[in-house]
């Protein structure tokens, strides 16, 4: 069993037509225009003064209006610690959590994709009970560590006992809405609590509370994700290998995910978008250590109206990693780099 | 390379027993990490929010405390004070009104007539379609009533319209991009960063550059507002021009994560099939519709789903184009919850994220249920 | 026991480093200590601080930390600190409305004691009214006072001389005036412009534009009055002929100005103003110090400042009617003309967190007297982009760091008459602090006042609106204590 490498140019099923051809260029020139003008925009206000900015619309520079360095001075050299340290826990929350999330979330997507799960009723009826003597703990007044453990130590007794009997139960399809419905709660509902578990950790301000909560919050999206990718990948390989002895894995690591190299791509790139510019749980677990970007752009509108020529100096230097980052991977989503004539 | 090899074997001895255990819980150990943290993560959010929608925040002596309430919350959201805000203010029933009712009502029992007629029909499957029926017709009503007569939507109506409308445009807009730039053309790895760049951009930095962007007296439109003279005019203070704005903000920002997703599906394909279609003579029509598209109808799905659980969550655009406004015109479900949350309501708060929570359930069981079956047929 | 000791050692220091006949800003009795002050993401009101903290830190020893939120979450985050006992901030700058969330609970420091003995505050410079009002609840004093907020009219002296008018008096003269120059371009560059523009943004700054106008016919016989509530029962003053006028001006205004007047906040108008595109605005001080900013406005000198304009007619709460004033009912009048100066959001003030350590509290108290000492608030409140406004009478009395700043010496005296005429008055309008301050303006009041204008519900229906959910909020916490705060916060006492 091999799998070749072959250039993306070589497959080229389809040869198009020049009217089509055409049609094509127009379409994706009128789309690229409604992408770059707002951005356009932001980049001809990031070189504005205030007043050019309120007494406009002027366009191009030196033609319109004289341009200025000044709102890059500010952000630069006036804020400089505002904006470095910001900008790194920005990087490092970002980056270490989408890591994590990817990896975990894959795993668990080829888990329920290519593996038959059952969860028992009667292991959720032990879970509930076990949570909810857990809660009780806490409500009277018991410390919270006390809870976890009583709740932990039911959960296992009534797991071993119990929740044997009751064989019928939940498949992979429910597992994985369970995970996504996790995210149908809007934030501002979860936020508080979410604070409480971390000041009870003595975790708030720490780049661990932003890794762990953006983990949590975007395992689920990574999973229905992986979920399709791999669902795409041959079977017959994994098969194969299976026979010739290979662990789940090594299966899991050597032949899929490299087949899968598009969707975790794909995945890990608005991972790290999401994660680049969350703003409510930013605001809540941190404050003077680990506040990250969003906070320093949404701060830009405060008690004089919105700082439009600082905001836009922001918003360009926090897209750019991210743009540098989407050209280097965009070529992992070309067609035919990894995935492709497979022999085995 | 030889000595390495050796090792190995000999620390096989110890090994082997124990890589076969782990192999046989290979499953556990691939789901249960995902499952620890999400579990850990949600469950006392999910409880403590719950508990708190059913009490009121007040001040004590010393700090703060929350009273239990009961249902006063949702009393006040569904049948009270907050009633016109949630769910708005109905009006006379039109000529229109009636027939867009009767034709989705028919339609809703035509469908369920034949699943009852049909063959695989079961007791269980009746009744939560009856259930779901039931539900839908009511969103509809409500739609209908606040909408197309001369009352005004509440948050909850508002909420379904930017979901529906952006949803369905940003995957048609997604589809399409992704289909032209999966082919063979000159300068498409440009159109495929370019195209990526709105998702980028953090929600509140597009909710502010849309607001410069509509901004009609300093804004870079003004020329052309003033060529058709509407200088006088604002779309941003007229409700229906101010949730356009919004929506057409949304479907600039989320296209992208529609058209990365099918890119990558379509560019996963195994493409022989496509070749053995072309060969025999299928048209890019055909080749479309029968074989890319069924073989991305998982990932549209998935994709579609969850567009439509974070469409629901819809906050930064209305919240800092129009703060919601003119009126309470393009208030969001999130944005309800947000500015009562902000006005220390947090049990307001929570029992409106909770209304949020059970619409969009209902709304994402019925569409898993709708397309999973198809798209474990197609594929 | 111990923490009595520890303030007993730090007071021996101190007068032991006072008595060795160096003075007492020069000493390192905090050396050592560290205050974590938190405001919102500046420049304004944070650069100051951020400024002065290496000058206080030089003269006192104590390093201050300050840390900034978006202002819009400021609010939360600091009721969350409070609330869950995390106290992560041992100071805060803060809005002193909210007071009357932070008080009751007991999370602020009284600073009642601290102000008497420290005679370098020199609190008999602050005005009166910050002084006895606004740092003040039930009668004993919580913050210090580092910004004089309060709202005033703003208007093109340029334009009004050449065209023969008189600065509006009453809000039918700020109309006229709006309506006559509405559609007319006002700054040269052939584009028309507007009479007016005002923030009437929802969950912006909509509402206290709005009591601007109201308070005129509300309130006419000083401070404690009040203009929210009836101090005898707490029933709402949101359903009477006076709210009905001043809903019927704002609707007016509402279209004489920009098409997006509605979708505005004071970032936006004050950007339209500076650049010369209104000839009339409603706003805090910060108008002043941005209109002589070079990089922001075209109009120095162009424009002149007055105390918010008055009504001939006011509220008389025996019967419910507005009727003309007269000497019984508008003690305070000037030509017949009750004026009600809006001190609306009340000043930026620092305040202390009560579970600080009792060293850490000594030197907030002293870094946040430092701040307000004249000394340091002259030369800070001319500058703009502190965004502190005067409330100091030495701010008024010294026009050296005024023209210093790049002020001219008239505008300096229409910018600070205007002020001075509204600090004096002594029919200041206090702006509303109870417990849950926030529901009542920014959820009942601004969402009304909102679907309002938007023409969502008519002038009845808008005034029922507004006066059920607070009565329903009041209800809720309970009508006697809301009133107990209400009148605590205008210093009521029987």
């Amino acid at each position: 069993m091999a799998i070749i490498r072959r250039r993306g140019g070589s497959v080229s099923t389809t040869s198009i037509s020049f009217p089509a051809m055409t049609l094509s260029y127009i379409a994706l020139f009128a789309w690229t225009f409604v992408v770059l003008f707002p951005l356009y925009w932001l980049a001809v206000t990031a070189l504005k003064t205030p007043l050019e900015v309120n007494a406009g619309p002027f366009y191009i520079p030196w033609r319109d209006f004289q341009p200025t360095l000044d709102s890059w001075h500010y952000i630069f050299f006036d804020l400089r610690e505002d904006t470095f340290r910001p900008y790194t826990n920005t990087v490092v929350v970002g980056l270490t959590s989408t890591a994590i999330t990817v990896l975990l979330g894959s795993m668990a997507a080829y888990g329920l994709v290519r593996m038959r799960y059952r969860v028992g009723y009667g292991a959720i009826a032990s879970f509930v009970v076990a949570l909810a003597i857990a809660v009780a703990v806490v409500v009277a007044g018991g410390p919270w560590p006390l809870g976890l453990v009583a709740g932990i130590g039911v959960f296992v007794l009534l797991l071993q006992t119990v929740a044997r009997r009751w064989k019928r139960g939940v498949g992979n399809d429910d597992i994985a809405f369970w995970m996504i419905s996790q995210r149908m709660l809007p934030p501002v509902a979860t936020v508080i609590p979410i604070y409480i578990f971390f000041q009870q950790l003595q975790l708030l301000d720490t780049w661990a509370a932003l890794i762990i909560s953006y983990t949590a919050a975007h395992l689920p999206i990574v999973v229905w994700l992986m979920r399709d990718y791999f669902q795409s990948v041959p079977v017959e390989l994994e098969e194969s290998a299976a026979i010739d002895g290979a662990s789940p894995y090594r299966i899991f690591r050597s032949i899929v995910l490299p087949l899968a190299v598009p969707g975790l791509v794909a995945t890990f790139l608005f991972v790290l978008v999401f994660a680049w510019n969350e703003y409510l749980i930013a605001l809540f677990l941190t404050s003077a250590n680990a506040q990250t970007l969003p906070m320093t752009v949404a701060a830009q509108n405060a008690t004089r109206g919105p700082q439009w020529w600082y905001m836009s100096v922001l918003i360009l230097i926090m897209i750019g990693p991210v743009i540098a980052m989407a050209i280097a991977l965009e070529r992992y989503i070309a067609r035919g780099l990894l995935v492709g004539a497979v022999k085995g | 390379m030889h000595a390495s090899a050796r090792a190995v074997s000999a620390a096989a001895s110890w090994w082997r027993p124990m890589a076969s255990r782990l192999d046989r819980v290979a499953g556990g150990v691939f789901i249960l990490p995902a499952v620890v943290v999400i579990l850990a993560f949600s469950i006392f959010p999910l409880l403590s929010s719950l508990y708190v929608s059913l009490s009121r925040l007040g001040f004590a002596q010393g700090g703060v405390e929350l009273k239990f309430v009961g249902f006063d919350n949702y009393a006040k959201l569904l049948f009270g004070i907050d009633r016109p805000h949630f769910l708005g203010v109905t009006g006379p029933l039109t000529p229109i009104g009636i027939a867009v009712l009767l034709a989705i009502y028919g339609l809703f029992a035509l469908l369920l007539y034949r699943y009852a007629r049909g063959p695989n029909r079961t007791i269980g499957g009746l009744v939560g379609r009856v259930l779901a029926t039931a539900i839908a017709g009511t969103l509809v009503w409500l739609i209908v009533n606040t909408v197309l007569t001369s009352g005004r939507p509440g948050t909850l109506v508002v909420t379904l319209v930017y979901v529906a409308v952006d949803v369905s445009v940003q995957y048609l807009l997604g589809l399409g991009l992704a289909l032209l730039v999966v082919q063979h053309l000159p300068g498409r790895r440009f159109f495929r960063v370019v195209f990526l760049l709105p998702m980028m951009i953090t929600p509140v930095g597009v909710a502010y550059l849309f607001r410069m962007i509509v901004d009609t007296s300093k804004g870079p439109l003004y020329p052309l507002w003033a060529h058709f003279g509407l200088t006088d005019i604002s779309w941003v203070t007229n409700p229906w021009g101010a949730r356009l704005a919004v929506m057409v903000g949304d479907v600039w920002q989320w296209t992208p994560f529609i058209f990365i997703v099918l890119l990558a599906a379509i560019e996963t394909l195994p493409h022989e099939l496509v070749e053995a279609a072309v060969v025999d003579g299928a048209n890019r029509w055909q080749v479309f519709w029968r074989i890319t598209f069924p073989q991305i109808l998982p990932a549209t799905i998935t994709v579609v789903l969850i567009r439509i659980i974070e469409g629901f969550k819809i906050v930064d655009l209305p919240n800092v184009l129009t703060n919601g406004g003119p009126g309470t015109a393009t208030e969001s479900l999130t944005l309800h919850a947000y500015t009562i949350w902000r006005a220390l309501d947090i049990g307001g708060s929570a029992a409106v994220a909770y209304m949020l929570l059970i619409v969009v359930t209902f709304v994402g069981i019925s569409y898993v249920n709708l397309f999973r079956p198809r798209a474990a047929t197609a594929a | 026991m111990s923490r009595v000791l520890a303030r007993a050692v730090v007071l021996l220091v101190f007068v032991a480093a006072c008595s060795n006949g160096s003075n007492t800003s020069s000493n390192q009795s905090f050396s050592g200590t560290t205050i974590r002050v938190v405001t919102f993401t500046g420049p304004q009101i944070a650069e100051p601080l951020q400024r002065r903290a290496p000058d206080f830190e030089k003269a006192t020893g104590a390093k201050v930390q300050i840390i900034t939120v978006p202002f819009s979450d400021l609010y939360q985050k600091l009721l969350t600190d409070f609330a869950t006992k995390t106290n992560s901030y041992d100071a805060t700058v803060f809005d002193p409305q909210w007071m009357g969330d932070y008080v009751p609970p007991g999370y602020l420091e009284d600073l009642t004691d601290r102000v008497k003995n420290d005679s370098a505050l020199q609190w008999n410079d602050i005005a009166p009214f910050f002084r006895d009002f606004s740092a003040t609840f039930k009668g004993k004093v919580y913050t210090i006072p580092l910004d004089g907020d309060f709202q005033m009219v703003y208007y093109r002296k340029d334009l009004l001389q050449k065209d023969g008018l008189q600065p509006p008096a009453t809000w039918d003269d700020y109309i006229s005036i709006a309506q006559h120059f509405q559609g007319k371009d006002l700054n040269g560059d052939g584009k028309p412009d507007y009479g007016s523009c005002l923030a009437m943004k929802r969950s912006a700054q909509s509402y206290w534009a709005w009591i601007s106008i109201a308070a005129a016919y509300l309130q006419s016989q000083g401070t404690k009055q009040g203009a929210f509530f009836n101090t005898d029962n707490m029933q709402p003053l949101t359903n009477n002929p006076a709210a009905a006028a001043a809903l019927t001006v704002y609707k007016t205004l509402s279209k004489i100005g920009p098409p997006e007047q509605l979708n505005q906040d004071v970032g936006d108008s004050r950007g339209l103003f500076v650049t010369g595109r209104c000839a009339l605005s409603l706003d805090w001080g910060d108008i002043g110090p941005l209109a002589v900013d070079k990089t922001q406005s075209t109009v120095q000198d162009k424009v002149g400042a007055i105390i918010l304009p008055g009504s001939k007619k006011v509220l008389d709460r025996s019967s419910n009617q507005l009727v003309d004033c007269n000497a019984t009912l508008c003690p305070y009048a000037t030509n017949g003309v009750n004026h009600s100066p809006f001190a609306a959001f009340g000043g930026w003030s620092g305040a202390i967190n009560k579970a600080a350590s009792a060293k850490v509290k000594d030197a907030a108290f002293a870094f946040l007297s430092y701040m307000s000492q004249p000394a340091q608030s002259s030369v800070d409140v001319t500058i703009g982009k502190t965004g502190f406004n005067p409330y100091r009478t030495s701010h008024f009395n010294n026009m050296g760091p005024w023209t210093a700043s790049g002020m001219s010496e008239t505008a300096a005296n229409d910018y600070l008459g205007a002020i001075k005429s509204s600090l004096q008055s002594p029919n200041m309008v206090l702006d509303l602090r109870i417990p849950q301050t926030a529901f009542y303006q920014q959820t009942a009041l601004d969402t009304a006042l909102a679907q309002f204008l938007a023409g969502e519900i008519s002038l009845t229906q808008c005034m029922t609106q507004i006066t059920n959910q607070w009565n329903s909020k009041t209800e809720e916490i309970g009508r006697a204590s809301q009133l107990d705060a209400y009148r605590s916060s205008l210093s009521i006492t029987k």
